[in-house]
């Protein structure tokens, strides 16, 4: 049997090999891992659906992989051995087989275009002779310099006609005509070929598949979104007596108790009050989409780089079982472990860099959301308050907005409403 | 001394040459042919389809004749003036050359008589009957063709031992004749010797005559062969050959076993190898490959950017037709289009008797590189017109490809094969399917039909014939 790319998520089509590990020849059992797969923002394990030999791997780590695509050939146990005849592995029984598409990885709920994309077509023959089209037809492809394995022909047998040839420039055409998808690449930097070693000692290391999606994304978001970033602070000390209160009680629970919860519920706060900041805005229709729910992504910071998890339905969480959750996913996206559906559905983030230092900066959406909210550290200030100066904690908060999907008046308020969320942390949230 | 400058000098005049030069003429380049004999038109006009056709024509009279006393129809006894039938046959050539002539004058391409060497890459040296020529050129396209290969053993120097280029001059009929090769050369002219009379000995090395076409398609022949032929042996040697007298004695090996037999005359006929030598291709940067053809590009360019060649010499298949199409695509590459010859269609024909035909995927092929299809037969045994022709000897199949029903390939073995595979060329080169094929009308009664019926044994619902299955 061949043991074929599964579905990954909703909109993920490709994946890289990260790791095989099994060899040609060793012996498996079944949900024995086989090999794992790079996907989006995860590495996600591929087990084996039965026990047996490995007859042969049909890609190597580093390959680009799509859904359907064979991994391996197992020659399964009890079943008679037979030498695989897997040539002509990855095309279907017809003669006319869709090539899965080996686009790069796109954003999730990328609005699908009606239209299949340019490159998703191509005709494959097991007898090897050219997709079936008159001298004529051949002619103008070749003076076009069309290729023609990637016009799907409509009369019998797949014959490419004229107007299919036509129909496929049109296409190809309204293509170029269209908004840039999303998906377009990072453009290639005006380094390169520049030889640094000439001025000193160097090391190269390849960019992961993981930052290039990470790089593709902040370029597609940051040059397609007119970002405006929305600078404030929050008085935390009462918050933070909170937490000291509390935090004996958390930790009994095994929960480490962090100002990202906190920052969680008084955005929830936020959001439900000012729902355009819980929106998307949906470039296809023109329609602006409101959420009526709260699913927050949380930024981590992995050794490989910058992760997005989301944690579902945070206000109907408890804060100590939002704290809990979040230290779990936090784990789990270190180690890299957080499966596609985690990483998806996403409707407002938060940047805490404050465990780390730093004050104000300006944090990049997460497309297709239309707000993200930076944290920094918190520091001691002098305030006047009452007329009186006081030292009181101060937390740097930073709003980066859509501007086409939210104008500023509503950027402050949003603010101020988060500032009053925080400055005013209900205590009844702790218990539990 | 004397140097000409030109757009495009063409080497060989054969179907490949005139055609490149005529063509590009035709789009206005100038153009010189070179040719080393007077007559236009290559090995295919002087010494190959045109005299071979001639004499398998005139000789089926004969063929016929005898067919014709089953019939009822009686003549009697052929008599046969070799020296007005030869001239006949020259009379063909010589007319097919005139026009050769003709529409060279007529496109202004200038045609020099003479043996063409290349001095360097952008110059060709020809000595013509007034002296060398040099010819200053843009690009140069190299058409000179092959000739038939006489391995050193069997080459005693002495007219009896011949090569198709001799034995289509019939200096006579020999009582015994000896043929070495069962490839399509030795089977046609190994049929115009025994009509004329010739006791003939076919042998072939391998285990079947015409190698590497379908099996089902040579059988017939070989019916044939078997009873025009004194005697067709397979897996025999010729091991050498020498003069006896007026005879050559000739030593066989069969299974490892030797014999000396005598014939009057043998004809060799072992393949065809390139005329490379002499052309001065070291001042060039044309490269061979292993077995002396020139290597080229789909677009029929060589290593240096200036020539390009085409025909026979760069290899494939030998023949007229696959020279012509590339002398075409060859001046359109020339003239900047993208023309190729990758996925061209090339039949192939062998004027035995009967005459069979192939092209694109045959059967074996397909066997052979695992490539699933599915192949429809139509027996002409259930053919009216091959019936009325008295010839139900025949088979047409078609190579299908089983998920789209897209024709790969055609073969036909029977009367007038050669004439019925062009719409099999037509049927794979435009990607028709066996529904096509089977939906477009043939006139009846024609052996066309026997296209259709193959195609409707596809189906399983031919009219004329039964088939187990249905689609």
């Amino acid at each position: 049997m061949d043991v074929r790319v599964p579905r990954l998520a909703e909109g993920v089509e490709s994946a890289t090999v990260a790791n095989i590990l099994v060899s040609e020849g060793g012996r498996i059992e079944k949900d024995q891992v086989i090999l794992e797969l790079e996907t989006e923002k995860a590495v996600g394990p591929i087990p084996s659906p039965a026990s047996g030999t490995v007859t042969k791997i049909h890609v190597k780590e580093g390959d680009e992989v799509a859904v359907g695509q064979v991994l391996i050939s197992l020659a399964e146990a009890g079943a008679v051995e037979k030498v695989p005849r897997e040539k002509r592995d990855g095309q279907r029984r017809g003669e006319v087989s869709v090539a899965a598409p080996r686009e790069a990885v796109s954003v999730q709920e990328r609005p699908q275009p009606k239209e299949e994309p340019a490159g998703e077509y191509r005709y494959e023959s097991r007898s090897g002779f050219p997709p079936p089209a008159s001298p004529s037809v051949t002619k103008i492809a070749r003076e076009l310099n069309i290729d023609l394995t990637r016009v799907r022909g409509s009369e019998r047998g797949g014959r490419i006609t004229r107007e299919d040839l036509r129909a496929y420039i049109q296409h190809l055409q309204r293509i170029a005509d269209a908004p840039r998808p999303v998906s377009e690449k990072i453009e290639k930097p005006a380094l390169k070929g520049i030889d640094f070693s000439r001025w000193g000692p160097i090391e190269k290391k390849r960019i992961s598949s993981l930052r290039r999606t990470v790089g593709q994304r902040m370029y597609d978001s940051w040059s397609t979104i007119p970002h405006i970033t929305q600078m404030d602070e929050a008085d935390i000390t009462d918050l933070l007596a909170l937490r000291k209160k509390y935090a004996a009680a958390f930790a009994k629970k095994g929960a480490h108790l962090t100002l990202t919860p906190f920052a969680l519920k008084a955005a929830v706060a936020a959001l439900k009050k000012y729902p355009i900041f819980n929106s998307s805005m949906d470039e296809a229709t023109g329609e602006i989409v409101y959420k009526d729910y709260f699913h927050l992504g949380v930024a981590v910071d992995t050794e490989a780089g910058l992760i997005v998890p989301v944690l579902r339905d945070v206000d109907k969480k408890r804060l100590w079982d939002l704290a809990v959750e979040l230290n779990e996913l936090v784990e789990k996206t270190r180690q890299r472990k957080v499966s596609l559906e985690e990483l998806q559905g996403g409707t407002f983030t938060i940047s805490n860099q404050g465990g780390i230092g730093g004050s104000h900066f300006t944090p990049i959406i997460n497309k297709p959301e239309v707000a993200v909210l930076g944290l920094g550290r918190g520091v001691l200030k002098p305030v006047v308050k009452k007329a009186k100066v006081e030292t009181r904690m101060m937390l740097p908060l930073c709003l980066s907005y859509d501007h086409r999907v939210i104008d500023g008046a509503d950027a402050v308020r949003f603010m101020m409403e988060l500032v009053q969320a925080l400055e005013n942390f209900p205590e009844k949230e702790l218990k539990g | 001394m004397e140097t000409i400058a030109t757009e495009i000098v063409v080497v060989g005049a054969g179907p490949g040459g005139y055609a490149a030069a005529f063509y590009a003429a035709d789009k206005g380049k100038k153009v010189i042919l070179v040719d080393r004999v007077e007559r236009l038109g290559g090995v295919c006009l002087n010494h190959g389809c045109i005299p071979s056709k001639a004499l398998l024509h005139a000789t089926k009279a004969i063929r016929e004749v005898d067919e014709s006393n089953a019939r009822g129809i009686s003549f009697g006894a052929p008599k046969i003036n070799l020296d007005e039938l030869r001239a006949w046959k020259d009379s063909v050539l010589e007319k097919l050359g005139q026009g050769l002539s003709m529409l060279s004058q007529k496109r202004g391409v200038e045609v020099l008589r003479g043996k063409g060497h290349f001095e360097e890459s952008q110059t060709l040296r020809v000595e013509t009957r007034e002296g060398q020529k040099f010819i200053n050129y843009e690009k140069a396209i190299i058409a000179v063709g092959t000739r038939p290969a006489m391995p050193s053993a069997f080459d005693l120097g002495n007219r009896r031992v011949m090569t198709s280029t001799e034995a289509l001059e019939i200096e006579e009929v020999p009582k015994t004749l000896l043929v070495v090769g069962g490839g399509y050369i030795g089977m046609e002219l190994g049929t115009v010797y025994a009509t004329l009379g010739s006791q003939v000995v076919l042998t072939e090395a391998l285990s079947s005559m015409l190698v590497g076409v379908d099996s089902d398609l040579v059988r017939p022949v070989m019916r044939y062969a078997e009873k025009a032929f004194k005697a067709v042996r397979l897996n025999t040697k010729v091991v050498k050959m020498a003069t006896s007298g007026k005879q050559i004695k000739v030593t066989l090996a069969v299974d490892g076993v030797q014999r000396e037999e005598t014939y009057d005359r043998v004809l060799v006929s072992v393949g065809r190898v390139p005329n490379c030598k002499d052309l001065g291709l070291e001042n060039t940067k044309v490269t061979l490959d292993e077995k002396g053809f020139i290597q080229v590009n789909g677009q029929r360019r060589t290593s240096d950017p200036a020539v390009y060649a085409i025909g026979d010499v760069v290899g494939g298949a030998l023949l007229a037709h696959k020279a012509s199409k590339e002398a075409r695509i060859v001046v359109e590459a020339i003239s900047g289009e993208s023309s190729t010859f990758e996925g061209v269609i090339i039949p192939a024909v062998v004027f035995t008797d009967p005459e069979v035909a192939w092209c694109g995927l045959t059967e074996a092929e397909a066997k052979e590189r695992g490539i699933p299809v599915q192949v429809a037969r139509f027996s002409w045994a259930a053919s009216g017109r091959a019936l009325t022709l008295d010839r139900p000897d025949g088979l047409t199949k078609l190579i299908i490809e089983p998920e789209t029903e897209r024709i790969l390939g055609v073969g036909i073995v029977g009367s007038g094969a050669g004439d019925l595979i062009s719409e099999g060329v037509l049927a794979v080169q435009m990607g028709a399917t066996a529904r096509d094929l089977a939906e477009s009308v043939h006139p009846h009664p024609t052996l066309s039909e026997t296209l259709m019926e193959a195609a409707e044994v596809f189906y399983g619902y031919p009219t004329h014939t039964l088939t187990p299955k249905r689609r």
